[in-house]
């Protein structure tokens, strides 16, 4: 035995690992549950510990009883869960996130093999999923809280009966400003919108907090600028055009562009790797589509929101969008007589 | 403009360590051991026979064929023995073990006084000078294209981190470099050479436009791995795309190193064949860090021993830390293409051994890879023994330059799988 470790070259490396990189989205995403925590009260918090906990302990379940490697240390389990969380109405019972996770981490992810393997992204998956299972808990949304008024703990009145343990249902429940925006413009404020004090999921309702660390994310280059870009884009343009048709040709791009899951989706669902295209043309083309079909079910769909499943039919499409923008090596000759 | 490539990656280059050392002569030991082989191509055939007494720039190793080179002796003394041991790449060939009388005498050819383009290519291949970059491909080769080129690139770049002793090359021997460049113009018959230097050395590129005229250029490059890759650097200086499969005097090109233009400067102006180089020795765990002439067959043990390594050395990498080959023990022994040696501590390459795992389809291999290729899919060909597939991949297009495994963030040997792949496709000739 050598005292010399004998490997092939490259002897050196950079720094950045698959744990350091769920440790970055981790970070980026301190803004968006701190904003749950701030409009939501402390209940947030609390679901967003269930679900990560949740992720974690089926994952690590899970490698326990099939005999695998422990994966838990890399962390994109606690992605998984906080993501899953940040999709939730907080008014969901404490349950919701817990199954949610778990469904997501065992069928969507390790079935598949675990991570780089999943053919669509967990959270996504996995937020479809309990919007099947419990419709009514997972569409309607409560008010953000008012400090002042010592409601900091209320919606712990959720905990066993979810919406239904709110004392006085009527006072609280609220439109999102999407599902506003389908019966004309949108009664909120797009101040409002922009910082999150409307109706909404956990982590979707705050577009500056989930801008904050999307742009941490782009400036540390873990996700590619050209997802939330094109995507967030693509939703502005087709709203314009069809504010156009109706006459109004810039009342629904704002309210558009923040309402709704757009942000979280754009800049942490739609970057997932696993799930997504490996080139940047290849990425341009899934965002494009994602916000096509998120404009059209929003539009003209049953449902008022289509993020998540524009971006769950992209994650499909994903193999053929890789094998149609496979680059050409530097150097490329076309063969003479070779089939495409 | 700006002279660089797409893609590649930026490691810390670490030159600090060595780079103010000035050239010194390395104490050559009582006994050298000078392998046959320390080229691409056929080793050379042994012309000495133990008990002989040679000289300094003696013949002891004929080259066998057009892509081989001869190999010369680096001291005076009689030849003690033939042996087959392992060398710096992994191996093995015959070495030339000679004993070393300390006299240095010296058996020079006859300087040429009115180079002309064979008679420069003659001395060429006479002297046995072969690319200094690390890549030892027969120069004479190189010099004599299939096709007519039009400039000639001299790579300058030194790209690989640690490595200095280019660097000092360009800052102690410049005339000298200028003046092989000019000889290799000439036997190429080419009016115009670009010099590329990477401009995190800055002095060097001073030094060298000092003596820059119309003919001979410094271009200064952005410091970029792998900037000095051969194709690479063709692209970065003309913009000239090599097609794959294709050589770069396909394209009008030839690149040769620095070290190489000093080496057929001392040939042609002082009749001196390639029996000795320049190197970097580098590395935390090398205590007297430096940049040394070297002759040929001093063994690692030697250098080892001369510069002083830490008890805390855990790698020791003969070659840069990107391509460089890591040694199991110090018994090979430096050659012509031995540009450094680095004796690393478990700080320097303790992210490359953080443990593997599973591929999260992040992508980054393939934006990083300077041949635009997709790494992890040749790699899951390889694993699927898929021939055709990593064919289809464009393997046989990889340089090994590294940059694919250095970003990985899963920390998979990348580079392992594409040489799998190459070697898979050539076996079942797909």
């Amino acid at each position: 035995m050598s005292k010399y470790i004998v490997s092939s070259s490259p002897h050196i490396a950079n720094e950045r690992t698959v744990t350091t990189i769920m440790l970055e989205v981790l970070i980026a995403l301190i803004p968006a549950v701190v904003a749950s925590v701030y409009f939501f009260g402390f209940y947030a918090l609390f679901l967003e510990v269930l679900s990560v906990g949740a992720a974690i302990g089926a994952e690590a379940l899970f490698n326990l009883i099939t005999k695998k490697e422990q994966t838990i240390t890399d962390c994109s389990a606690a992605v998984t869960g906080l993501l899953l969380a940040l999709n939730l109405p907080v008014s969901v019972p404490f349950y919701v996130p817990i199954i949610g996770s778990a469904f997501a981490i065992v069928f969507v992810k390790m079935l598949f093999g675990g991570i780089g393997k999943n053919f669509a992204n967990p959270a996504i998956a996995g937020r479809i999923f309990l919007l099947l299972a419990w419709s009514a808990a997972m569409t309607s949304f409560v008010k953000p809280i008012v400090w002042s008024n010592g409601e900091a703990f209320s919606y712990f009145r959720c905990i066993l009966k979810g919406r239904d343990g709110l004392v006085d249902v009527a006072a609280v429940s609220t439109a999102t400003p999407l599902a506003s925006l389908r019966f004309g413009a949108a009664k909120e404020g797009l101040l409002a919108m922009f910082l999150g004090n409307v109706g909404g999921s956990l982590g979707e309702t705050s577009a500056l907090a989930l801008l904050i660390g999307g742009v941490y994310l782009i400036v540390r280059r873990i996700i590619d600028w050209r997802v939330p870009v094109t995507f967030i884009g693509t939703v502005a343009v087709f709203a314009l055009i069809y504010g156009a048709a109706k006459g109004q040709p810039l009342a629904y791009v704002l309210p558009s562009v923040l309402g709704g899951g757009l942000f979280l989706g754009a800049f942490f669902m739609a970057t997932d790797y696993s799930t997504t295209p490996n080139t940047k043309l290849g990425l341009t083309v899934f965002a494009f589509g994602c916000g096509l079909i998120t404009s059209l079910i929003r539009f003209f769909g049953s449902y008022p929101e289509g993020v998540s499943f524009a971006i769950l039919l992209m994650n499909i499409v994903t193999p053929y969008i890789d094998k149609a923008c496979r680059p050409r090596p530097f150097g490329y000759v076309q063969k003479k007589g070779a089939k495409a | 403009m700006k002279f660089t490539f797409k893609r590649g990656v930026h490691p810390a280059d670490n030159k600090y360590i060595a780079k103010d050392f000035a050239l010194s002569d390395f104490p050559t030991p009582a006994v050298v051991s000078i392998p046959l082989s320390q080229h691409i191509g056929a080793p050379a055939a042994a012309v000495v026979a133990v008990g002989d007494s040679v000289k300094v720039g003696s013949l002891i190793g004929k080259s066998v064929g057009f892509v081989s080179a001869n190999v010369y002796s680096s001291v005076s003394g009689t030849v003690k023995d033939i042996v087959t041991i392992r060398t710096a790449i992994g191996s093995r060939c015959s070495h030339i073990v000679i004993e070393n009388d300390g006299l240095y005498e010296e058996s020079f050819f006859e300087p040429i006084l009115a180079p002309d383009a064979a008679s420069v290519k003659a001395r060429v291949a006479e002297a046995g000078i072969v690319g200094m970059g690390g890549a030892t491909f027969p120069t004479h080769v190189k010099l004599s294209p299939r096709t007519p080129v039009d400039v000639l690139i001299i790579n300058a770049a030194e790209c690989e981190p640690y490595i200095t002793c280019d660097y000092r090359l360009c800052l102690e021997k410049t005339q000298e470099i200028f003046q092989g460049i000019e000889y290799m113009m000439i036997a190429l018959g080419v009016s115009v050479a670009y010099i590329g230097v990477e401009d995190n050395k800055p002095d060097a590129i001073s030094a060298l436009s000092a003596f820059a005229t119309d003919k001979i250029k410094v271009i200064p490059l952005v410091t970029k791995y792998p900037q000095g890759a051969e194709k690479q650097l063709i692209y970065s200086i003309t913009k000239r795309v090599v097609p794959e499969g294709a050589l770069p005097a396909d394209v009008g090109a030839v690149v040769d190193n620095v070290h190489t233009a000093f080496a057929v400067y001392e040939a042609v102006a002082l009749g001196k064949p390639s029996f000795m180089r320049a190197m970097t020795v580098s590395g935390k765990a090398c205590l007297r860090p430096g940049n040394f002439f070297v002759r040929n067959g001093v063994s690692y043990h030697d250098v080892a021993d001369f510069v002083g390594v830490t008890d805390n050395v855990k790698k020791v990498i003969s070659g840069g830390p990107m391509m460089g080959f890591a040694q199991a023990d110090l018994t090979p022994c430096t050659g012509k293409g031995t540009s450094s040696l680095l004796f690393l501590t478990e700080e320097e390459i303790s992210s490359e051994i953080k443990p593997i795992s599973a591929c999260i389809n992040c992508a980054s291999c393939a934006s990083h890879c300077p041949m635009r290729l997709m790494p992890m899919f040749i790699e899951r060909a390889v694993e699927a023994e898929d021939a055709l597939e990593a064919k289809k991949l464009h393997a046989l297009s990889c340089l090994e330059c590294g940059c694919c495994a250095y970003v990985c963030p899963a920390r998979r040997p990348l580079v392992t799988s594409m040489r799998r792949a190459k070697k898979m496709i050539k076996e079942k000739g797909v």
